[in-house]
């Protein structure tokens, strides 16, 4: 379980969180939503280490994550997927997935986890060598969650998997995260914009406002708030 | 502008008194400060107000002397014309190497300055027979009227050069172009979206930084008497970069801090040496020790500078008497806060360059 | 025609040595995004150690690794003493720190070896090879300078291409965050691409030091060659750092034969203002999208 306790982040005199607080239970998909600007990139990078907090704690599954560092944070089977998938162009596809397995894995085990990986995204396997570079933007997306994957992560954060992709493309990629986390007990944060797909997979959601938590609940409810949505998430 | 000619006038007035009270062989000295001050003065404009890292500070100061020294050799004219003359011909030199320079970032900056540092000495060497080869130019000081000293007049005319450099590149750096030049060290970007032209503007710093450094030189030239190669080697232009950051980037008072250090540094690290008896190898290379480990140091720990420590003390000083004064922290900051979330946090001004010392070691 | 011949010869010789200090350019470059202008003074260092343990009467090849290990710990020290710190600063900064080490490294070892001129012996012949009755400027020892760098080349490519720390090292470079979410630790893998870097210099230090009379200086020039012929390769090239080498060791070869040595240094310039011109990034390097 991902527990974040009252996290402040401030970047100089702009406070990007304040006092934020949620679970993210082992198993479920849980979306954190708002407005552009209202801090859940920011909440994702200081889970992962990327940002350092001001105040407050984040610990997952009893360890405390605060104080580790980017590398350590990874090797407690966290993966994050930055916001616009950080596909490094410059490698291959095969190489931009072997990326995520060279910290834990032999050469066998290494082997067998990445044939998982393309069977779950064939339109990868077909084009290994081929530049990242080359992907479109639905088969990056494919690839960056692959790699996350690849680390055989128990929670993975996950950054706007939506942007830029048509609606077809978005229902696959969201209908994969849910099919995950039912089936491989896989801790999904997903941060989106796209409000009622993420609703549409989501168990819980906690929805953020200029730093602060508005509301944490169950998807269902926060999907029923009429209020909350016109106030916040704009539907 | 009256400030500063004030501030002039009173500087003028201490060095007189001070040059009074001296030795013939330490007006020489207050003479090489003066000198220093002014190569020092235009590599902090460039450097630390516009953002430009230069080496070839050296290799200006060397157009300099011997534009003078040819003029001296091959014609006749009074000295002030051979002294503009190369304050002209550096500067023009600096307007050539400046333009490609604009659109270079810091480290392909340096890297072409230091190669104009390594490599524009040696078009003395190619032809000797104009340049005088390896024992240089002759050089003769200016004839005092009545019956000063000639190292007092000489030193008299470095120091007033040296003031009246100063005073104007004081009020160059609190006029439009001084705005212009903090404004394209900032971001060139933003500078430039704000009508700033960015190419002209660091053309024009370079301008007058070469230019500075073709007075010094030329006043150099007259200090020690002879022009030749070996007295602007690469490790002068390294020297003023070292003098520079030591005194404060940015700072024209630091120009001065930088200057006292470059020229008294290598006298003393020979003298530590001599009494440490650790053999005259040491003490031939000690300087060289001492300039790395200063611009290591300072830009690691101490970015501002000697006039930015003082500035910073100054402060404290009169917060402690009690007066509502800015906290502790960097002299001339950057504004931080309202930058974009994960743009590249902000930096402290790039620090200065640092004064030369000579003939510590030829450069082959 | 003969001048011309042993010109050419020549400059693909000076060219490889460039290649091999550039090399150490790029790999710093693309680790860090800093021209290290200390490169020339760390293989100075290195080549002093080697010229100190030769004096007593140490194995030749055994000098030859121990000073291509001493560059492998000074970059690496170099890296996480001086290098790391910086992070973040302004661009300048390391610049200028870089600079500080050039004349620190080079006061230290005219310090503890003394300024004099040393020589250093080649490994193999210097005379130049005879074909029939006439003797062309390449000699048993240039050879095994080209075959050194080639050597150094390929290593390089099979460590990028075939490795998984190449692999790392790559990813560090192009998407540094990424890769530490990935759980690449950059930080040791800069600290890798400084050390290879000193190899890298440490190399060309042994390969030049017969050549010349040797003294605290003997690399500046060779350091601010290299920089041109990295600059002509786009910085961040491997096999670009190879071509700007050989460019710019021919070119300075023809310019010091047909002009005088001691315009050299200006043809470098010259060299540098036409590639910056004409591409302000370099001629091999990838078009970097830049962020405003």
């Amino acid at each position: 379980m991902l527990d974040v306790e009252d996290l402040s982040v401030s970047y100089g005199a702009v406070q990007a969180l304040q006092g934020v607080t949620f679970q993210a239970r082992e198993g479920t998909v849980t979306a954190v939503l708002g407005a552009n600007g209202a801090g859940k990139t920011t909440l994702l990078r200081t889970v992962s280490g990327l940002v350092k907090r001001q105040s407050g704690n984040v610990s997952y599954g009893g360890v405390e994550l605060t104080g580790l560092s980017v590398e350590n944070i990874v090797r407690l089977g966290i993966s994050h997927v930055p916001e616009g998938r950080g596909v490094i162009e410059e490698l291959t596809i095969d190489e931009n997935l072997r990326l995520g397995t060279l910290w834990q894995f032999g050469r066998q085990e290494r082997r067998s986890v990445l044939d998982e990986i393309y069977e779950l995204f064939p339109q990868l396997a077909q084009r290994k060598r081929r530049m990242a570079s080359t992907l479109s933007g639905g088969e990056r997306q494919m690839l960056a969650i692959g790699r996350a994957l690849s680390s055989k992560p128990k929670l993975l954060l996950l950054d706007e998997p939506s942007l830029g992709l048509a609606p077809l493309v978005t229902a696959q990629i969201m209908a994969l995260i849910q099919e995950l986390a039912r089936e491989t007990r896989l801790t999904v944060v997903l941060v989106e914009q796209n409000v009622r797909s993420a609703l549409s997979i989501a168990e819980e959601a906690v929805v953020i406002n200029l730093g602060r938590v508005v509301i944490a609940d169950t998807a269902a409810s926060v999907a029923a708030d009429t209020e909350l949505r016109h106030l916040y998430l704009g539907f | 502008m009256l400030r500063h000619l004030l501030l002039g006038a009173v500087a003028a007035f201490g060095f007189y008194i001070l040059t009074s009270a001296i030795s013939s062989f330490n007006d020489f000295r207050v003479g090489e400060i003066a000198v220093y001050a002014i190569a020092l003065a235009g590599l902090s404009l460039l450097t630390g107000t516009n953002g430009q890292i230069s080496l070839g500070q050296g290799a200006f100061m060397a157009v300099g002397a011997y534009t003078l020294g040819v003029l001296m050799t091959h014609t006749h004219l009074p000295l002030v014309v051979d002294v503009l003359a190369a304050i002209g011909l550096s500067g023009a030199l600096g307007l050539v190497v400046g333009m490609p320079a604009t659109r270079l970032k810091g480290p392909y900056l340096a890297g072409m300055t230091l190669i104009l540092a390594l490599g524009l000495p040696r078009i003395a060497d190619k032809y000797s027979t104009f340049f005088g080869g390896d024992q240089g130019l002759t050089v003769n000081s200016p004839t005092p009227p009545g019956t000063i000293d000639p190292q007092r007049w000489l030193s008299w005319i470095e120091i007033v050069g040296a003031i009246v450099v100063l005073i104007l590149l004081a009020n160059l750096t609190r006029s439009r172009f001084g705005r212009s030049f903090r404004a394209v060290r900032d971001d060139e970007i933003a500078a430039g979206l704000s009508g700033i032209h960015v190419a002209r503007t660091k053309v024009l710093a370079f301008t007058v930084a070469a230019s500075c450094a073709g007075l010094a030189g030329a006043f150099l030239g007259l200090s020690v008497g002879v022009v030749n190669t070996g007295e602007f080697s690469l490790t002068l232009s390294i020297y003023l970069l070292a003098g520079m950051v030591l005194g404060g980037a940015g700072s024209l008072v630091g120009a001065w801090w930088g200057a006292i250090v470059l020229v008294f540094m290598p006298g003393w690290s020979t003298s530590i040496a001599n009494s440490f008896n650790l053999g005259s190898a040491v003490g031939a290379n000690l300087a060289l020790v001492v300039f790395g480990l200063v611009l290591i140091v300072v830009i690691m720990a101490a970015p501002m500078g000697i006039q930015g420590g003082i500035g910073w003390l100054g402060r404290r000083a009169l917060s402690l008497v009690g007066g509502g004064v800015p906290a502790p922290g960097a002299p001339t900051p950057r504004q931080e806060g309202n930058e974009p979330v994960g743009s590249i946090p902000s930096i402290p001004p790039p620090a200065a360059p640092a004064a030369p010392a000579r003939n510590i070691r030829e450069q082959s | 025609m003969s001048l011309f011949i042993n010109l050419t010869l020549n400059g693909i010789t000076n060219g490889m040595i460039f290649a091999a200090v550039a090399l150490g350019l790029v790999f710093i470059w693309r680790a860090t995004h800093i021209v290290n202008f200390s490169q020339g003074s760390m293989a100075m260092f290195t080549t002093y150690i080697a010229v100190t343990l030769l004096d007593r009467h140490i194995n030749y090849w055994l000098v030859f690794a121990a000073a291509l290990v001493a560059g492998l710990v000074m970059g690496g020290v170099i890296e996480v003493v001086l290098i790391r710190p910086l992070r973040g600063k302004h661009a300048l900064n390391p610049v200028i720190v870089t600079l500080g080490l050039f004349i620190l490294l080079e006061g230290l070892a005219g310090s503890i070896f003394g300024v004099g001129n040393r020589s250093f012996p080649p490994a193999f012949s210097q005379a130049g090879l005879t074909f029939g009755h006439s003797t062309i400027a390449f000699s048993h020892f240039d050879l095994f300078i080209l075959a050194a760098v080639v050597i150094l080349m390929l290593g390089t490519l099979v460590l990028f291409r075939a490795t998984n720390m190449g692999l790392r090292m790559r990813a560090a470079a192009f998407a540094p965050e990424v890769a530490r979410l990935l759980g690449v630790r950059v930080g040791r893998i800069l600290t890798l691409g400084w050390a290879l870097a000193a190899v890298a210099g440490s190399l060309a230090g042994l390969l030049v030091a017969p050549t010349v009379s040797f003294s605290p200086n003997f690399m500046d020039l060779i350091l601010v060659y290299a920089f041109t012929a990295a600059v002509v390769g786009g910085l961040d090239s491997p096999v670009g750092a190879l071509v700007g080498g050989l460019v710019t060791g021919l070119s300075l070869s023809y310019v010091g034969g047909y002009l005088g040595s001691s315009l050299e240094p200006l043809g470098a310039l010259a060299i540098l203002m036409v590639v910056l011109s004409a591409r302000p990034e370099g001629i091999f390097s990838r078009p970097a999208p830049r962020r405003v």
